[in-house]
């Protein structure tokens, strides 16, 4: 049978091998030719592991250059999981013991299982070593360099974390660091720096703001690593630019001061009988802004009780950030000049009043004859009697006097008069859109976060509010407008709003958004990069003629008889250096009145516009008043401003300037 | 041609290259397949450079010359060895053949009852000093000669009785292996078998029913608990979908760095010594069943193409002979180095490509290892021999 014949099969057999060969030939090809773009990818993920380098974060400087953040070397300890893992199970727990007893004498104590917990932690990437203690003292960094062949994997290195010269000073301005989280993440994803999970970001205040500014950019080194994931060698370093530094328009001496003067206010506050107070005063919460009325920039912004920032730099406990945010403990952690929003009582007349001058409701030379007593027009009903605070007469009342002695009676009129008139002044919305000219009703858009926007009431708040929660009347009455003409019912402003307010009277009608930088400069050349030029957002026409009245009656405020700021500007400067302010006081009912004050000085030519508010802590004039005269007497004369302390201690006054004696409103 | 023809002595002499060196016009060294050894000369160098290449150290600067040195050394012993084969005429083989059978029959029993060293799981080696012997690369060897003695001896008339004495042959020491259990090496022994019955002259209905029963076995064998299941799975990585412990377990990683490495390639390759698969070691024993993947990584499709080429021209020389030689025992021993040959390039290239089965086959000539490159090369010795003789 030929099929069977040796040739043949050998044929077969060669056929075969030929066969086998071609298909080895075909798949190569296939591998190397047709997908080989794939593989080529495979190859180099496989290879190569980036690991981010850490970038010194910018700079916070004050307007003088003093540097209020910068940062520190402290010695971190790390443990290199790509070492541990590999050791056996028992020299594995040796190690991390002798971490743990090192850390224990060192007086930062940390269990094994701690330890363990911190090596398991998914957040740290696996080529970069996990720090497991930071800020222990140089001993032990030195016991671990003497002991590294004993303890593999453990290193003591040094890291940059921020530092506060000044101490807590402005720390609601300056605002914190910590580890991003999630969320944060995520948002920075599109970011051009980049972050990993191990990396800070800023979460508060100008560090948040100002982050994209502040954080470097980080380095990446290019591992080689094996099929174990083992560093081989590094094939290539691209090193960390350090963040841009911040300069602020706020000045540490002033912010110091305001500080001190703020604590001491409420200290005084809290110790001062009351007589007219239905509550004792509490003076637990205050908060101070001073502005350049020209530019909008703020010079210090202060607000009680404060915090630490240095707490958070290696991560705040959960009992410490419980502290700094319960209410009970009046929430150290929030800046009250922009967060607090509290109705502004007789601060409020000024803008009543230039609302008024737009509307022809007055002129600056209108006169009332103010008998103490306000009868609402057309009104019956047990609440149509409007009275000056302490039952005053203060008789025949200009613009001016009106300031100066506070009249309440002035202002009622034309509280009723702008409802009355509504149909005149383009309807029942008019006051409030008058009064949302000086930027009030929104965000101010300081360069800082969470700020809140406060409140001008109107008709049409009321129907929307009373939707919200039940209310006993969602019409609006004539009383409501009498009641916001004073800067009471459901007025509220923040602090800064009310200092923002007094610069834009100080300034003849602009509305500056406040900010709290100046310029960003490189990190390390220092040379400019960016300015922060002032935003006008808002006019406010003001004719020439009302804004002298309006001086006039405010510089009364402080220096004529009758003023309700005299007492406490008596022996201030005045011919040189006259002060524009007014005193407020809003009653609340069961509660201490909160005390107010906004002015701008000097009235010539203005340099400064200050907000003081206490809260719940007396009349404005007896304890917000000598809070801003002791903060007038320094800006009046720098030479009498003390440099601000390293460490920001400051001592606590047992008393402001001159007493200034009860002064109801 | 008649069939005969093909294991005639011819008298015509071919002066070959050495003819020169030999005062005897007849002399066997006349007529050296000088293409084949060069050929094999070629691989075996190459197979250094790569070994040096996966095995210097995973830093650039790195220069281990540690498994180059042994290679190198096994290679030369090798080379002298397989001149030492090549020298004996053939045919006295067939009267030493049934006693060396029985001696490898022996160290394989001894091997797998105690006095072989375990490694990666499995019992084969002996240790020799520093050096492992693993006796199951020189029973192939030893088997091809026995089982080609027996059909010379059958004259290539195989009746049922005669195809299971031959079968049998192959099947002791093919069991043996597998309790190592080696189940690459078993395979190969299939591959001898099947290659050098079908020339042989079986009947095609009995190698039709011998591969039927070869394919159940095998199903069964990977059904069975017979397999660990880390041998069942490297088996099944090759496919698309594995099943979900053998993914578990990895078994796919193997195939796909393999892949990764040979496709990273592309056409001309990374170049020599710069292939990071193979330097940092993310391709598993790249300096033996995996050496291919080197030379895919580094040399890229020019490179690899061109070794397979060499390897087909082995596998052509070794035809050529197995047609060229004398008598029906040169041509069955030169079919039977064949099979083994083409199996095992098949295999483990196969392999490394993701079409077959991960085993541990050796790649001939290529792969480190001492027991292997020494029985490659006494194959070739064979091939030689046969091939010097075919007119004397």
């Amino acid at each position: 049978m030929i099929a069977e014949s040796p040739r043949v099969r050998m044929s077969v057999l060669g056929i075969v091998v030929f066969a086998l060969f071609a298909s080895l030939f075909a798949r190569l090809y296939y591998l190397q030719v047709m997908a080989s773009d794939q593989y080529q990818v495979a190859a180099q993920a496989n290879r190569i592991r980036v690991v981010p380098i850490d970038a010194p974060r910018g700079r916070v400087l004050d307007r003088n250059r003093k540097v209020l953040v910068d940062n520190r070397i402290v010695v971190e300890i790390t443990i290199d999981r790509t070492v541990t893992d590999d050791l056996p199970a028992a020299k594995r727990t040796a190690i991390l013991t002798a971490v743990a007893d090192g850390l224990a004498r060192s007086g930062s104590p940390k269990t094994v299982a701690q330890l363990e917990d911190d090596l398991a932690n998914p957040r740290y990437s696996p080529y970069v070593p996990v720090p497991v203690a930071l800020g222990v003292p140089e001993e032990l960094k030195i016991w671990i360099d003497e002991h590294g062949p004993e303890l593999p994997g453990v290193a003591a290195e040094r890291v940059a974390v921020r530092r506060y010269p000044y101490g807590k000073l402005a720390a609601h301005v300056l605002g914190y660091t910590g580890q991003i989280n999630d969320a944060e993440f995520e948002a920075a994803s599109t970011l051009p720096k980049s972050y990993t999970l191990n990396d800070d970001i800023g979460k508060y205040g100008i560090e948040k703001v100002y982050e994209a500014d502040l954080r470097g950019t980080p380095g990446k080194r290019s591992i080689e690593v094996d099929a174990q994931n083992h560093p081989v060698r590094v094939v290539g370093q691209t090193d960390p630019i350090p963040g841009d530094d911040v300069v602020l328009n706020l000045d540490i001496d002033v912010q110091a001061q305001a500080e001190q003067d703020l604590e001491s206010g409420l200290a005084i506050a809290k110790k001062r009988p009351c007589r007219a107070c239905s509550v004792a005063p509490k003076g637990d919460v205050g908060s101070a802004v001073v502005l350049d009325p020209t530019t909008g920039g703020v010079i210090a912004m202060a607000s009680f009780p404060t915090f630490n920032p240095a707490e958070f730099v290696d991560g705040i406990s959960d009992a410490e950030w419980a502290f700094l945010t319960a209410k009970e403990n009046h929430a150290p952690l929030n800046n009250w000049a922009i967060q607090g929003q509290y109705a502004p009582g007789s601060t409020f007349k000024p803008f009543t009043a230039i609302a008024a001058l737009q509307a022809g409701l007055i002129t600056p030379d209108s006169t009332v004859f103010d008998d103490g007593e306000f009868e609402v027009p057309e009104c019956s009903g047990d609440s149509c009697t409007f009275r000056n605070d302490g039952g005053k007469k203060y008789g025949v009342v200009d613009l001016r006097r009106s300031l100066t002695v506070s009249s309440d009676f002035f202002y009622y009129g034309l509280g009723a008069r702008f409802w009355s008139d509504q149909t005149r002044l383009g309807g029942p919305e008019s006051n409030a859109r008058l009064l949302q000219q000086f930027g009030f009703d929104q965000d101010t858009g300081i360069d800082l976060s969470s700020e809140q926007s406060g409140r001008i009431p109107s008709p049409a708040w009321l129907e929307s509010f009373c939707k919200e929660i039940s209310c006993e009347d969602s019409a609006w009455r004539t009383g409501r407008s009498v009641n916001m003409a004073i800067g009471q019912g459901d007025v509220l402003l923040t602090p800064l709003q009310i200092a923002s307010g007094y610069a834009t009277i100080a300034n003849g009608g602009t509305v500056w958004q406040p900010h709290v930088a100046k310029e960003i400069r490189d990190g390390v050349t220092q040379k400019l990069k960016r300015t922060i030029a002032p935003k006008q957002v808002g006019t406010v026409s003001i004719n020439p003629d009302w804004r002298q009245a309006i001086i006039d009656g405010l510089v009364g405020v402080t220096t004529q008889p009758g003023g309700t700021a005299v007492g406490a500007f008596s022996g201030f400067p005045s011919d040189t250096y006259p002060v524009a302010a007014k005193t407020g006081t809003a009653q609340v009912s069961d509660k201490a009145p909160t005390a107010a004050f906004g002015a701008f000085a000097p009235a010539t030519a203005p340099k400064y516009a200050v907000s003081v508010l206490l809260e719940e802590s007396g009349y404005g004039g007896s304890v917000a008043a000598p809070v801003a005269r002791r903060l007038f007497d320094v800006l009046a004369d720098p030479t009498l401003l003390p440099a601000a302390p390293l460490g920001g201690k400051i001592a606590v006054l047992d008393s402001l300037a001159p007493e200034a004696g009860e002064v109801r409103d | 041609m008649t069939a005969a023809s093909t294991f005639s002595a011819r008298n015509r002499v071919a002066p070959g290259a050495l003819g020169r060196l030999s005062r005897n016009p007849g002399a066997p060294w006349r007529h050296l397949d000088l293409v084949l050894l060069g050929t094999v000369l070629a691989v075996s160098s190459l197979g250094c450079l790569m070994i040096f290449s996966a095995t210097r150290g995973r830093n650039p600067s790195d220069f281990d010359t540690g498994y180059l040195t042994k290679q190198l050394m096994f290679m030369g012993i090798g080379f002298v060895v397989m001149l030492g084969v090549a020298m004996v005429d053939s045919r006295r083989y067939r009267a030493v053949a049934p006693a060396v059978y029985v001696a490898v029959l022996v160290s394989l029993l001894t091997v797998i009852t105690g006095l072989g060293s375990t490694r990666k799981g499995s019992q084969a080696w002996f240790q020799i000093g520093t050096f492992q012997l693993q006796p199951s690369e020189l029973a192939k060897i030893v088997v091809i000669i026995t089982l080609a003695s027996v059909i010379a001896h059958f004259n290539s008339e195989l009746d049922a009785f005669r195809l299971v004495l031959a079968l049998a042959v192959v099947g002791v020491p093919m069991a043996l292996i597998m309790l190592q259990p080696d189940l690459g090496t078993t395979l190969v022994f299939v591959a001898i078998a099947m290659g050098m019955l079908l020339v042989g002259g079986a009947p095609v209905r009995y190698i039709a029913a011998v591969t039927l029963v070869g394919i159940v076995g095998v199903v069964m064998v990977l059904n069975s608990g017979m397999l660990a299941k880390y041998q069942q799975c490297r088996l099944t990585a090759f496919l698309e979908t594995p099943d979900e412990e053998c993914a578990a377990r990895g078994s796919q990683y193997n195939v796909e760095q393999a892949k990764t490495a040979i496709g990273s390639g592309a056409l001309l390759g990374t170049g020599l010594f710069e292939g990071t698969q193979t330097r940092l070691d993310i391709v598993p024993e790249q300096h033996t069943d995996f050496i291919f993947t080197a030379v895919g990584e580094e040399l890229g499709f020019v490179g690899s193409a061109t070794l397979l080429a060499l390897l087909s021209i082995i596998a052509w020389r070794v035809w050529r002979t197995a047609q060229l030689a004398r008598d029906p025992l040169g041509s069955l021993v030169c079919v039977g180095v064949l099979s083994m040959l083409v199996f095992q390039t098949f295999e483990n290239v196969g392999m490394t490509m993701g079409i077959m089965p991960v085993t541990g086959i050796p790649l001939p000539f290529m792969s480190y290892g001492g027991s292997s490159t020494l029985a490659e090369f006494i194959a070739i010795g064979l091939v030689l021999n046969v091939h010097m003789r075919r007119f004397s």
